[in-house]
């Protein structure tokens, strides 16, 4: 049976999904006003518009349509996981966070964490943009709140705070990075239950802290540089030394959410009805992971961490 | 003369200190292998 994907919003991730699925039927829409009365039961709708997905999302399932989502503000979020019993009740399947960060983010972490005994700490940190809109979220997300689950409770932090040097794929290299209001630790909680402590930091300038709260002072850039993202877990091994396991990408994220969202897309049909959460255990990991590599991103480990081992 | 005498103690004292601080070290010198590689998926499901 022939499935017509349909992207939402024609920004730099949108306009990249629709290259990747070039071979494929694809109905573009604009963002603002989605036609959706075009959408039929069994297609798949890729949201990739600014701002908030849980409306158009609902509608979508409503026609019973699959829905993949690459929006990364928590609240949004949070609404969008509201509508996994509509998903299951109209059997397709509904994927949060099909980005870079929730989504690739998750599926390395969900990786990492296979070999593993247990995961108690799962830390994310991004550098780079895709286009405006995402220039436009990274400058209010300095501004927080920011969440982080620890020791098993949400601790809400003021944007831009808990500096930390993170060390990206070259050639990113080290870059300053502090905790921004974003949806990952949400969808990484619910994706590793069990969990002590999640968080999420964003690169930034001095002159992007102090700018946070004031209007974005020019207009942003078309599309951002090479991004990267790092993921560290950190967990037990099964003869119970302590591991600290990284890897990630350096990638335009434009480039890098599009492969991520039309992996999910490409097998959506095979996943189970419902909510989708990227990186939990009912997520074909490394097929999507495979795929996303196949779309041009390389992913990459970072050895040299030392290693305790069990007396 | 004091002042000169004073002025030579003082920095005596600052290279004698330094010298201690340089020859104890700080914690070592940052791990000089390993770095990002290339990851390698296992065969997919």
């Amino acid at each position: 049976m022939s499935t017509t994907f349909h992207v939402v919003g024609a920004g730099i991730v949108g306009r990249r999904i629709e290259r990747l699925l070039h071979e494929r039927v694809v109905a573009v829409h604009p963002p603002r006003q989605p036609d959706l009365a075009r959408v039929r039961p069994g297609d798949t709708v890729l949201l990739a518009q600014a701002g908030e997905h849980a409306h158009t999302a609902s509608q979508a399932l409503e026609a019973g349509a699959h829905v993949v989502s690459v929006g990364d503000g928590p609240t949004d979020t949070r609404a969008q996981m509201g509508l996994g019993t509509l998903a299951r009740e109209r059997g397709v399947a509904l994927v949060v966070g099909a980005s870079l960060a929730p989504g690739l983010a998750c599926l390395i972490a969900r990786h990492l964490a296979t070999p593993l005994a247990s995961v108690d700490e799962i830390h994310v940190a991004v550098h780079g943009t895709a286009g405006p809109a995402c220039a436009r979220e990274h400058h209010a997300g300095l501004r927080g709140p920011a969440i982080g689950w620890h020791d098993e409770s949400w601790v809400e932090y003021i944007g831009g705070s808990g500096r930390e040097l993170c060390w990206f794929p070259e050639p990113i290299g080290a870059r300053d990075c502090y905790r921004v209001a974003h949806s990952a630790p949400v969808v990484l909680q619910r994706a590793f239950p069990g969990v002590q402590r999640v968080s999420f930091r964003r690169s930034a300038t001095r002159r992007d802290r102090l700018t946070a709260r004031l209007p974005m002072l020019r207009p942003p850039h078309p599309e951002g540089g090479v991004g990267a993202l790092r993921v560290e877990v950190r967990g037990a091994a099964p003869d119970g030394a302590r591991v600290s396991a990284v890897a990630g990408i350096a990638e335009l994220v434009g480039t890098a959410t599009a492969a991520t969202a039309v992996a999910f897309a490409e097998r959506v049909t095979d996943l189970e009805p419902g909510l989708v959460l990227p990186g939990s255990t009912a997520v074909p990991t490394l097929d999507l992971l495979h795929a996303v590599e196949a779309h041009g991103v390389r992913l990459q480990t970072f050895t040299g961490i030392p290693v305790s081992v069990a007396s | 003369m004091k002042l000169l005498r004073r002025v030579l103690a003082v920095l005596a004292m600052a290279g004698i200190a330094a010298a201690g601080i340089r020859l104890g070290g700080s914690g070592g010198s940052p791990p000089q292998r390993g770095g990002w590689r290339p990851l390698d998926l296992p065969p997919g499901q």
